[in-house]
């Protein structure tokens, strides 16, 4: 069930540490002519304009003195630049609480995505088993699913197990929701790493269990950590569960249908969203920019042979 | 994210305000009410009772709820109140989706008219006729939410109408007699290129088209109230008239919806504005001696006031609430329709009262803000509550939008109105 | 940050993690009993593993869909609001395929037809791949080299994808206002009159596509990137020793070598652009119902108008056709058969 995230599909395969080591200075034997540099450097300059322009807009909002939503002027920063909006969205809001409701739910149901799909690639990549294909494909089709299709039913359902207005639901379905596509990246990813590693452990004494624990996981850090990451942006940025199953209670509000309700005043406290925004979006930026090396280098699309 | 976000600061009121059948002036011919009878008479419940009231007053409104609960725990320190806010839209959904699980049910709803609608059709309020005390009423709010002939609310405020705000230091002490002279007034004081308009208004809603459509002498409904007709010459005339307004006259921004209006109105950007009465408060903090509060002015062309629809706010009581509870919360209304209370709610939330009495007091009649909002009351008429209205708003905000977008086949937009609504009928199986 | 309130938080979602632990040693349990000890099945242990999981899916996925797919028959709906039961027969709620006839017959939103939503989700579909691919992978071959800021211009171009989506849509809303909003300004600096993105049906279909293509070009950037990265340079230098100019060498060496990443970054791609529901949904603030997808009509139809069965006829004609689509796409391309093998 995607469409939910805003990302991913993503590593393992081909990766591998031989690939990434032939070809990570980047392709092609030429070297271009001057012209032909400054073209490219112009391109991707207005490409990075075009990419970063709404953050920098929000960024110069973010440090206006007042709510000053008809403005026509745009300055990086503008004149009487302060950070009052920081200030009183930190204290006089009820912002940090709802990051820190966001940070423990998506904290918590990306550890146990990750176990749920860790362990269920392992089976659907070590085992041959009746109903094994069947499996990957019922996981396949999940991914299919439009988001909305299934609010309806969770919504009702949610009503009628008393699951609303409260985490219950919410911690369950984002465990859950992530896993198809993390057992996807995993199983490819463990398809590359060969068995003959843990036969011999085996061979040496160590139990199934040992050998997945002790040499399986430890080569797989890469995609894990990828899993985690892109399980961990998913909880924090969905907007759409989060507001059918806690819709009301404001004190549960995760940061997505907090930021929202700013907009929904009277007067839509437009420095305080912006800074809201900038503050949510530092460490998820951060912490994507960090990860970016997993990304880039040497990782393709999983269980593709080409 | 929901559909109307204006729509979340608009108690849409409902129903029978037969104020016109009665000629009503509010500020003259109401008899001095009765004091609310208190159930003296009767045996209070006693032990513990809670009672969970869901309120579309946000903040700082809700404060008055609040005061309003504790003043009544002050008098009965058994019962206890749990006030919870919702969001308009938000209160609605959560009350339809309690016919799934009756267990979720409040004791008590403060909410707007027009989800009387909904809320009888999924089946979660219950009839109030009779149970409360109806005699403190203003002939005004007699007989609201009346729907399919029983009575469902209990009135706690009358208003909800849309009416002219004007800035007196932009434009001088007198508000436009008419359209022409709303019109000539809106052109001398808009400056486009500067950010300043002469008359600005939601462009994104149909409750800002209805006090238009009374005005040329048209209504959404035939007169069997449920048959839409919403392709009328006068419906014709209206959206042309607002067309105008923008594209003609071009008093207005090109894009403006509900905030970006007030907002203008608010740092003295607009000479005036049509908005509600539930802003009364608010423009008048800021404005101060600058408000101008006035009813909308009478078309030229037909000689009529816009009639914009009445409501206010009301009390509603789920289906659930039975036994000693019910008793309670019904002595609950009684005590906050009772002089006291709603002298209180005029001070503090500027609304115009449902209690006769406090209607003709000074507190109401001295102040020059509320005197207006009355006057725009006496003009409006009741709106209509039944589920087949929602076709009716859809499909003329969906109208409104395209007009405002700059479509101008009225023609057009006339039957693609109609159609949608019979469509949206259709479904309402 | 209130004290009670944020242990109470920390509370629930600490018992919830707890109880799903539970649950899941039991469930463990539960199949250690039955397959190792009773039917000594020698497969035991891959279905342990994978237990979890798909109890999980099960009742999160395959039972919601199961439910809709009931409701679909019925004509629960705000004047009917009550638990159907099985096909609604208990409850006089039955009403057959009825649903399904009038997705088709019958306007879908207030006027506009399946057929009209349908072509304008595949025309937001193809138009926003095309563009992806395009602007990935243009952008992709301009980073694949030694150059002097790589790293800063990967950093700047994959914002897009990293902040967090629903402060994107905010600000682009915002800044797609006709008169007050920066696109239009900064058109009005070079001498053109913008449009009204949000008010006019033409533009905001445009507004909505534009905006998903700046989501969505970093994502395959970084996909293509990769896949670049993994085709060994020896074939170029190969090529360009054998004469070949730059162009055949990407036609003949980089598209193909590419393929096996860009196929199924396309069908991805596609399935998500045609499910997306934030992008048309928040810049679609006026709800014009040309800017309308599939997705956001049924989102409509179950939310705005209580229409929750015919909301689930609606919802499964949707996954049919996304399902036949790809079920053909992927069996032709055979571009998944490593996921599924």
């Amino acid at each position: 069930m995607s469409g939910a995230t805003s990302v991913p599909v993503v590593p393992a395969a081909q990766a591998g540490p031989a690939a990434a080591a032939a070809v990570a200075k980047g392709g092609g034997g030429r070297t271009d002519s001057f012209g032909k540099r400054v073209v490219i450097h112009a391109v991707l300059i207005l490409a990075s304009l075009i990419a970063a322009f709404p953050v920098f807009r929000v960024l110069s909002v973010s440090l206006r003195p007042e709510d000053r939503l008809l403005e026509r002027e745009f300055k990086l920063f503008p004149e009487g630049a302060t950070l009052d909006s920081f200030v009183h969205v930190l204290t006089d809001t009820d912002f940090p609480q709802w990051l820190f409701n966001s940070l423990i739910i998506t904290v918590g149901t990306s550890i146990v995505g990750l176990l749920f799909a860790a362990t269920s690639a392992y089976a659907f990549s070590r085992y041959k088993f009746p109903g094994r294909g069947v499996g990957l494909t019922a996981l396949l089709a999940t991914q299919l699913i439009p988001a909305t299709m299934l609010l309806v039913p969770l919504f009702i359902l949610s009503i009628q197990l008393d699951l609303k207005d409260s985490y219950r639901g919410l911690v369950i379905a984002y465990s859950v929701t992530s896993v198809p596509f993390s057992i996807w990246i995993l199983k490819g990813y463990y398809d590359t790493v060969p068995i003959e590693l843990e036969e011999a452990a085996r061979i040496d004494g160590a139990s199934q269990l040992e050998a997945f624990w002790r040499i399986l996981l430890p080569l797989s850090t890469p995609a894990l950590a990828i899993v985690f990451l892109f399980n961990f942006l998913a909880a924090w940025n969905e907007f759409v569960l989060a507001r059918v199953l806690i819709g009301s209670s404001t004190e549960l509000f995760t940061w997505p249908l907090g930021v929202l309700r700013f907009q929904a005043q009277f007067q839509t406290q437009w420095g305080d969203l912006a800074a809201a925004s900038i503050l949510i979006s530092i460490p998820v930026v951060a912490l994507f920019l960090y990860s970016s090396k997993w990304l880039i280098s040497g990782v393709t699309l999983g269980g593709v042979k080409g | 994210m929901t559909r109307r976000r204006a729509s979340r600061f608009i108690p849409f009121a409902a129903l029978a305000l037969v104020v016109s059948a009665c000629g009503g002036e509010l500020t003259t011919s109401e008899e001095p009410a009765e004091s609310a009878a208190a159930s003296a008479g009767e045996e209070f419940p006693t032990g513990d009772i809670t009672i969970e009231l869901w309120t579309k007053e946000g903040d700082p409104q809700i404060d008055f709820v609040q005061a309003l609960a504790d003043d009544y725990t002050a008098l009965h320190a058994n019962v206890t109140f749990e006030v919870v806010n919702k969001d308009v839209e938000l209160l609605r959904e959560d009350m339809v989706n309690t016919a799934l699980s009756p267990d979720a049910q409040p004791q008590l709803l403060w909410t707007v008219l027009d989800h009387v609608g909904p809320l009888v059709e999924a089946g979660v309020i219950q009839e109030l006729g009779g149970k409360f005390d109806e005699s403190v009423l203003a002939e005004a709010a007699q007989g609201s939410g009346t729907f399919d002939g029983k009575v469902w609310v209990a009135p706690i405020s009358i208003g909800n109408q849309l009416m002219l705000y004007y800035n007196k230091s932009i434009m001088g002490d007198e508000p436009p007699a008419d359209t022409d002279e709303l019109i000539s007034i809106a052109t001398e004081n808009t400056d486009a290129a500067a950010g300043n308009y002469g008359f600005v208004l939601n462009q994104t809603e149909s409750f800002w088209l209805v006090p238009w459509l009374g005005g040329f002498g048209g209504s959404v409904f035939a007169d069997d109230g449920v048959t839409p007709t919403l392709d009328t010459p006068e419906m014709g005339d209206a959206l042309q008239f607002l067309h105008d307004l923008k594209y003609t006259d071009g008093v207005m921004p090109a894009e403006c919806d509900y905030t970006c209006a007030s907002d203008l109105f608010t740092t003295g950007a607009a000479a005036m504005i049509m908005n509600g009465d539930w802003e009364l408060a608010n423009y008048t903090d800021q404005l101060g001696e600058d408000l101008g509060v006035a009813a909308l002015p009478e078309v030229t062309a037909t000689g009529e006031f816009p009639k914009p629809y009445i409501g206010g706010t009301y009390y509603m009581v789920p289906s659930a609430v039975e036994g000693d509870t019910l008793t309670v919360v019904l002595d609950f209304i009684n005590f906050s329709l009772a002089a006291d209370q709603q002298r209180a709610q005029v001070e503090q939330l500027k609304r115009l009262p449902s209690n006769a009495e406090i209607l003709a007091d000074p507190v109401v009649t001295d102040d020059p803000g509320l005197q207006g909002a009355g006057d725009a009351v006496s003009k409006g008429v009741p709106q209509p509550i039944n589920v087949e209205m929602r076709c009716n708003f859809d499909a003329m905000t969906a109208a409104v939008r395209d007009m405002f977008g700059g479509n101008d086949d009225i023609e057009g937009i006339l039957a693609t109105m109609q159609t949608a609504a019979e469509n949206c009928l259709a479904t309402l199986q | 940050m209130n004290v009670d309130q944020t242990i109470g938080a920390l509370v629930e979602v600490l018992t919830t993690l707890a109880v799903v632990a539970v649950a899941v040693a039991v469930l463990e349990g539960f199949l250690y009993v039955v397959l190792v000890r009773w039917l000594k099945a020698r497969l035991a242990v891959p279905f342990m593993l994978i237990a979890p999981a798909f109890v999980g899916l099960i009742g999160l996925i395959f039972y919601p869909l199961l439910w809709e797919l009931n409701v679909s028959f019925t004509n629960m709906s705000l004047r009917n609001l009550r638990d159907p039961g099985f096909l609604g027969l208990t409850q006089d709620m039955f009403v057959g395929v009825d649903n399904y006839v009038r997705v088709f017959t019958a306007p879908v939103l207030q006027q506009a037809t399946f057929f009209q939503v349908m072509w304008q989700t595949v025309l937001w579909t193809v138009l926003n791949v095309t563009f992806h691919v395009l602007g990935g992978l243009g952008l992709a071959l301009l980073l694949h080299r030694q150059m002097r800021g790589k790293g800063i211009y990967r950093a700047l171009i994959v914002l897009p994808w990293a902040t967090p989506q629903i402060v994107a849509l905010a600000v682009w809303r915002t800044e797609l206002h006709s008169e007050f909003g920066m696109v239009n300004q900064l058109l009005a600096g070079i001498g053109v009159e913008g449009p009204g993105w949000l008010i006019d049906p033409f533009w905001n279909f445009f507004a909505m596509v534009m905006v998903n293509v700046w989501l969505g070009i970093p994502f395959m950037m970084v996909i293509l990137l990769g896949g670049l990265q993994s085709i060994p340079s020896d074939l170029y230098e190969a090529a360009e020793i054998d004469g070949a100019s730059s162009r055949q060498s990407f036609r003949h060496i980089t598209l193909p070598l590419l393929a096996p990443v860009l196929t199924p970054a396309i069908i991805l791609g596609v399935v998500w652009t045609f499910n997306n529901f934030n992008v048309p949904f928040v810049i679609n603030q006026n709800e014009l119902e040309t800017s309308d997808t599939l997705v956001t009509g049924l989102f409509r139809a179950a939310f705005q108008y209580n229409r929750y069965g015919f909301a689930g006829a609606y919802a499964f004609v949707i996954f049919a056709i996304l399902l036949l689509f790809v079920i053909f796409y992927v069996r032709r391309s055979g571009a998944l058969k490593g996921a599924t093998e």
